[in-house]
């Protein structure tokens, strides 16, 4: 990532020489080292990029040199072999696009059981090619496949990967660059936020693993000419791990550093392997090295060192055509209605039959103690808490049981009580994911059109919170404050017609409190959306908003506006708050 | 690089002349043959890998010390291929075309010998050396291991015959070499008045068998044939013995070497024999004398004998034969001659013939962990592997 | 009948040592969240320490002592110099430990070479039950791992170190708060699951193979017994170890050992999508 251009079309230029500059026999076998490399740039889209971790990689690679294999063994002839690896490449993509959007559409989050999944799969693609000895040649392997038509192996078939590599490291950095890359660091990141914005994650992580998957088996497509065999070690276990560690060593983060650390370590293998019987054991101690101490590999090594030289800026790309979106200016009246809803944790009732409806915009707060089950009813509401018994619906639809990113897609954004942002993300990119909340389609996720939208609000915005105009700073070193304000930005600036904020001024000093409700008061107004706030200060609830609502256990205890809630006996017997 | 190549290897021949000053004189042109010997020093089959490397060094050494092939010395070049065949064939082709290694002796399993006969296509002698499932005829390769016609066609009559061998269970791993060798069993099983009573495969990963002994203790099988191979062996014939299975059934098996007995034990090895061209404790003069430079070379410690380690002095010794009786190291001289050339060596004679061997056969039973020949097969056809 | 007897044998004996295999995962994996990829060196080396202990001439149950020295103190040493910079990142535990396992077994490979070694059963023969031979040792085997299953539920419930570790697990930060010293409480449950692993290599080194890499061969299938059982429960680990063994063991019957071995492979993929937190959730 922090290569520099001309230190790209170096890098190409020198494995284009390559052959020349040292003889064809070791380009052949660098060949190899670049085939995995490939693969290796497949999983540092996966695990550097979007934080899941691909264990079974080789599954994708072996699948995709059996069918080249067996297309090359039939001897097809240009015209057909090409579309032969087009599926050679389109199988194992479509397998690993299924198999992440299975997995993840069950699972929020990047822990190991996505992993042990991928592991358990290229062990069982390791023994049915093991056992289906008909179609895959059995442990033997499928043996005398044919090279290219036309293209000698040892001699001009490297250029040919030269060029597939060049061709699909040009694709990973577009896609990385594109709004899709910065959405996969995004749930790398915070993945639940992302959903609260209306990203299907589970669909963009399984894209990644698909694309990944395809770059696999392309690299496994020229595998199988360039090795005349595939046998079942291509898809096994072993391979996966040898795969994972060289993206680890060279660097996840970047597509330089997976093929370095693939060429470093096949070059450093091969040559001690047979004058150095413990070989393996530098490997490993070198391995466990980077996993303790270099997280970004050999290539985070690099850049680091580059950046401190003034080299290697970070600047992402030219600026593209700024295009100011249209807001929304008409809304259908709110209708929001909780007709008996019931919550429970396990023994614990949390939501005990709340009943209420709201059908005029504004500001509606929600007030009630600790424990009252405030933010839990918002749970509900965005399918972060299953809804046990009743009925919550908005606008009609029914939302029982949704899951936050079809309750974002219906026009319900919402902010937490601790502010959640993407903190390795400038504030600019943090802005821009909540710009293209709702917005952005799938081919935009893939052009670079969408970097240069921009809203009135968020003019609007800037002029509020200055700090957000300080767009390449790290979102994660912002002050507590300013943090809570960029949650805010972020929220109201994907426009929903429903705004759920968690105590939006928590842990605001006075001044800044003053600034969220101004801010708060002046969007509500212009834009026409419906509130609904948390809160526990009354003065905030008296300065924002006419009609309160007061929960108790899990139930509406009162709801009404403020004098009358003041009235209320109820209220006053259960709630010793009033005004601070 | 072709400079650089020049005056290393210039280097090589200098050094390797001047050590060994008598080939001065006699090929100062030629310089040493190299030859590229293939063993897993890594991987499952890793512990083959020093007494293969021993035994291609020995045969190296004694050809050496009686004027080399052709006049010209030779010079070993080792490189590890126990890892899959794409490594092997990175390492084959550093040796070949980096070494300007003339001939190949492999020591490895199928997959790889897939890999290199397709690198090689005939272009450069390779022995192939360990016991296989037959049928390898691409030219330029020669084959010195057993086949399964080899190792059950004179073995399972006189099983039947002595040992009443007659209700035979066969398991093996779940791959090319097991089930061919089943295949050929099946015919000879059938010829000799028996039965199969049983046929299983096992992923390479099984470490419990206890479903497989059940079948076997339920189908009155008196014969197990064994093709599992390395640690799945082992544990499957201690489970066997632990079970009492060995004395109600003999087991056969055609790649139980001295390591994989070792680990079996003493005491899980009743009734087991093993069928092979070579033991460590064959009792002829040469295999004797073998043994015994073998030990006075590499010290009591050494790794220990064997039919798969065994097989690379055997290799050295043909390629030897070959290219003297070709008079050249060409793939397509040695192609035209190779049918009918004799070597003997440790195992004892043995006859080219289809690009295998015809040779003497053992069968062997495990007295704890030692083996005992109990019967020698002489001149075994290789039987029918090329079509 | 007997064939009943005997699969009904085998299932429990399966379901018996694949729980003591797991056991020391279950405390790595299950209360710390390492994924110890190492696991399956430690019980190669708990074989070793009984090779060892035969190779010396001394009885067979000093192995055990040896077992927990060698694997409590290798532990410690992993715990100090890499584990303990990586909890709460598990993927790097994962990498680390693999590692971690290629550097023991070579160690293994420079001591003893890379042979197969063959541990003596220290009761040879069979025994006559239910009208069936059963090996002997393999039944004192299974008493012992019930034995020890029971005291180890039974401590885990009642005793005050048990509870501070349940407390750890929940919640790490509050634990710390109310002053448990969780890195030497993690650093104590780590040394404690890699001795147990040593211990299973110790118990099982007479009925298995006995070489450096065996360890793998107890790797994988741990992790999917985990993830099936569900975490951080003994029943979990119990019913984990009986649906996996009892699997093998049926689908074997009934068909083969490949069959039998792709069968345990699908249902830990099943688990693992859909009900990754085990049998028990409620998900």
């Amino acid at each position: 990532m922090a290569f520099s251009r001309a230190a790209k079309l170096t890098l190409a230029a020198l494995l284009l020489a390559f052959p020349l500059l040292s003889d064809s026999f070791t380009a052949y076998q660098l060949g190899l080292y670049l085939l995995y490399g490939m693969v290796a740039q497949g999983i540092a889209l996966c695990w550097g990029r979007a934080g899941f971790l691909p264990l079974g990689q080789a599954l994708f690679f072996g699948i995709g040199a059996y069918l080249s294999g067996a297309a090359l063994k039939a001897d097809l002839g240009w015209a057909l072999l090409i579309p032969a690896f087009a599926v050679a490449c389109l199988v194992p993509a479509l397998l690993a696009g299924l198999v992440g959007a299975l997995v993840f559409n069950r699972q929020t989050g990047s822990g190991p059981y996505f992993s042990l999944i991928t592991l358990a799969l290229s062990m069982l693609g390791f023994q049915l090619a093991n056992s289906l000895s008909g179609i895959t040649g059995g442990f033997n392997g499928m043996t005398a496949i044919p090279g290219l038509p036309g293209i000698d192996t040892y001699e001009t078939l490297y250029f040919v990967i030269v060029g597939v590599l060049v061709v699909s490291t040009l694709v990973l950095a577009h896609v990385m660059r594109a709004p899709f890359g910065q959405l996969l660091i995004a749930i790398r990141e915070n993945e639940e936020r992302l959903q609260f914005f209306g990203f299907r994650t589970s669909m963009l992580k399984a894209a990644a693993f698909g694309i990944s998957g395809g770059i696999a088996g392309l690299a496994g497509a020229l595998y199988a000419p360039h090795q005349g065999i595939v046998t079942p070690q291509a898809v096994g276990f072993v391979l996966s791990a040898e795969l994972l560690i060289w993206t680890a060593v060279g660097g996840r983060f970047g597509l330089i550093g997976p093929v370095a650390g693939a060429v470093l370590i096949g070059f450093m293998a091969a040559g001690l392997r047979d004058s150095f019987r413990y070989w393996e054991v530098a490997v490993a101690l070198v391995f466990i090295l980077v996993v303790l101490k270099m997280p970004g590999g050999i290539s985070g090594l690099f850049s680091a060192a580059l950046s401190r030289f003034g080299g290697g800026s970070s600047t992402r790309h030219e600026a593209p055509t700024p295009q100011l979106l249209a807001s929304k200016d008409q809304r259908a009246a709110p209708d929001l209605r909780f007709d008996t809803v019931g919550v429970s944790m396990g023994p614990v009732r949390i939501l005990n039959g709340l009943s209420f409806s709201i059908s005029r915009t504004g500001i509606h707060c929600i007030i009630g103690p600790n424990g009252a089950g405030k933010t839990s009813a918002l749970n509900v509401l965005t399918g972060r808490l299953p809804l046990g018994a009743g009925e919550i619906s908005w606008r009609g639809v029914s939302l029982g049981n949704t899951r936050p990113f079809i309750a974002a897609r219906n026009g319900i954004g919402r902010k937490f009580q601790v502010p959640s942002i993407f903190p390795e993300l400038s504030v600019r990119q943090n802005i821009e994911i909540a710009l293209w909340a709702n917005r952005i389609g799938t081919t935009e996720m893939f052009s670079m059109r969408p970097y240069g939208w921009t809203t009135q609000m968020l003019g609007e915005l800037k002029i509020r919170f200055p700090f957000l105009m300080q767009s390449d700073k790290m979102a994660g070193s912002l002050s507590v404050g300013q943090r809570q304000m960029l949650d805010f930005s972020m929220t109201v600036l994907a426009e929903p017609d429903l705004v759920l904020l968690d105590e939006p001024c928590a842990g605001l000093s006075a001044d800044e409190t003053r600034q969220m409700i101004e801010a708060i008061a002046a969007i509500a107004g212009e834009t026409k959306a419906t509130f609904i706030i948390i809160e526990h200060d009354m003065q905030v609830v008296e300065r924002l908003s006419d009609h309160v609502l007061v929960m108790h256990q899990g139930a509406l205890l009162a709801n009404g506006t403020m004098t009358e809630i003041r009235a209320n006996a109820d209220v006053a017997r259960v709630y010793s708050g009033g005004s601070k | 690089m072709k400079r650089r190549d020049f005056i290393k290897s210039s280097l090589t021949v200098a050094v390797a002349g001047a050590l060994s000053g008598t080939a001065l004189t006699s090929a100062f042109a030629a310089g040493p043959i190299k030859v590229g010997i293939l063993i897993p020093l890594s991987g499952p089959a890793g512990l083959f890998g020093p007494s293969s490397q021993n035994c291609a060094q020995m045969a190296v050494d004694e050809i050496n010390a009686s004027g080399g092939i052709l006049g010209r010395q030779i010079e070993p070049v080792f490189a590890d291929v126990g890892g899959p065949p794409a490594d092997a064939t990175q390492a084959a082709l550093k040796l070949w075309k980096g070494e300007k290694a003339e001939a190949f002796i492999g020591m490895h399993d199928s997959a790889v010998r897939g890999a290199l006969t397709n690198l090689f296509k005939g272009q450069v002698p390779y022995i192939y050396t360990p016991v296989y499932e037959g049928g390898e005829c691409a030219a330029g390769t020669y084959v010195i291991g057993e086949t399964p016609d080899q190792q059950l066609a004179p073995v399972i009559p006189w099983l039947a015959k002595e040992k009443g061998a007659s209700k035979w269970y066969l398991i093996g791993n779940d791959y090319n070499w097991p089930r061919d060798t089943n295949a050929a069993a099946k015919g000879y099983i059938e010829a000799s008045g028996g039965e199969v009573v049983g046929e299983e495969y096992l992923p390479f990963t099984a470490d419990n068998f206890d479903s497989n002994l059940a079948k076997i203790k339920d189908t009155g099988a008196n014969a197990v044939l064994i093709t599992l191979v390395g640690g799945a062996s082992v544990g499957f014939n201690r489970a066997f013995a632990s079970f009492g299975l060995s004395d109600s059934a003999i087991r056969l098996g055609t790649l139980i070497e001295e390591n994989t007995l070792a680990g079996i034990g003493a005491e899980n090895s009743k009734g087991l024999y093993s069928s092979a061209g070579y033991f460590a404790s064959i009792d002829t003069p040469a295999a004797k004398a073998f043994a015994e430079a073998y030990a006075a070379k590499f010290g009591a410690d050494a790794a220990a004998l064997n039919s798969l380690g065994q097989s690379c002095y055997e290799g050295v010794l043909l390629l030897s034969a070959l290219a003297g009786k070709a008079q050249s190291l060409s793939a397509s001289d040695i192609d035209t001659i190779a049918e009918g050339t004799t070597y003997e060596g440790p195992r004892g004679a043995a006859t080219m013939s289809n690009r295998h061997v015809a040779k003497d056969i053992y069968l062997a039973q495990a007295d704890g962990t030692a083996f005992t020949v109990v019967q020698t097969f002489a001149d075994v056809d290789p039987g029918n592997n090329c079509g | 009948m007997d064939l009943v007897v005997t699969y009904g044998l085998n299932f429990a004996y399966s379901t018996a040592t694949l729980g003591l295999i797991v056991l020391g995962l279950a405390v790595v994996f299950g209360l710390l969240g390492v994924m110890n990829m190492a696991h399956g060196e430690f019980v190669m080396l708990g074989a070793y320490s009984a090779l060892m202990v035969q190779q010396a001439g001394l009885p067979f149950v000093l192995a055990i002592p040896l077992a927990v020295i060698v694997c409590g103190a290798l532990g410690w040493l992993m715990e100090w110099s890499v584990i303990r910079h990586l909890y709460r990142r598990p993927f790097d535990t994962f990498l680390a430990t693999w590692g971690i396992a290629i550097l023991m077994r070579k160690g293994v490979e420079v001591s003893f070479g890379r042979e197969y070694q063959s541990v003596d059963q220290s009761l040879p023969g069979t025994v006559s039950l239910m009208g069936i031979d059963y090996p002997a040792y393999r039944l004192v085997l299974m008493a012992v791992i019930v034995t020890m299953f029971a005291l180890l539920f039974v401590w885990y419930q009642r005793s005050n170190t048990g509870a501070r570790i349940k407390a750890m697990v929940q919640n790490p930060d509050l634990a710390a708060a109310v002053g448990i010293n969780t890195a030497r409480l993690s650093r104590a449950t780590f040394v404690t699951g890699v001795a147990i692993a040593g211990l299973a290599g110790v118990l099982l080194a007479p009925l298995v193979r006995v070489e450096p890499y065996m360890g793998l061969d107890y790797l994988l299938s741990s992790f999917f017994i985990l993830v099936v059982g569900g975490l951080g429960t003994l029943e979990g680990l119990i019913i984990g170890s009986s649906i996996i063994g009892g699997a093998d063991v049926v689908i074997s019957a009934i068909f083969d050992k490949t069959a039998g071995y792709l069968g345990v492979l699908a249902i830990s993929i099943l688990f693992l999508w859909l009900r990754p937190d085990g049998i028990f959730s409620r998900r």
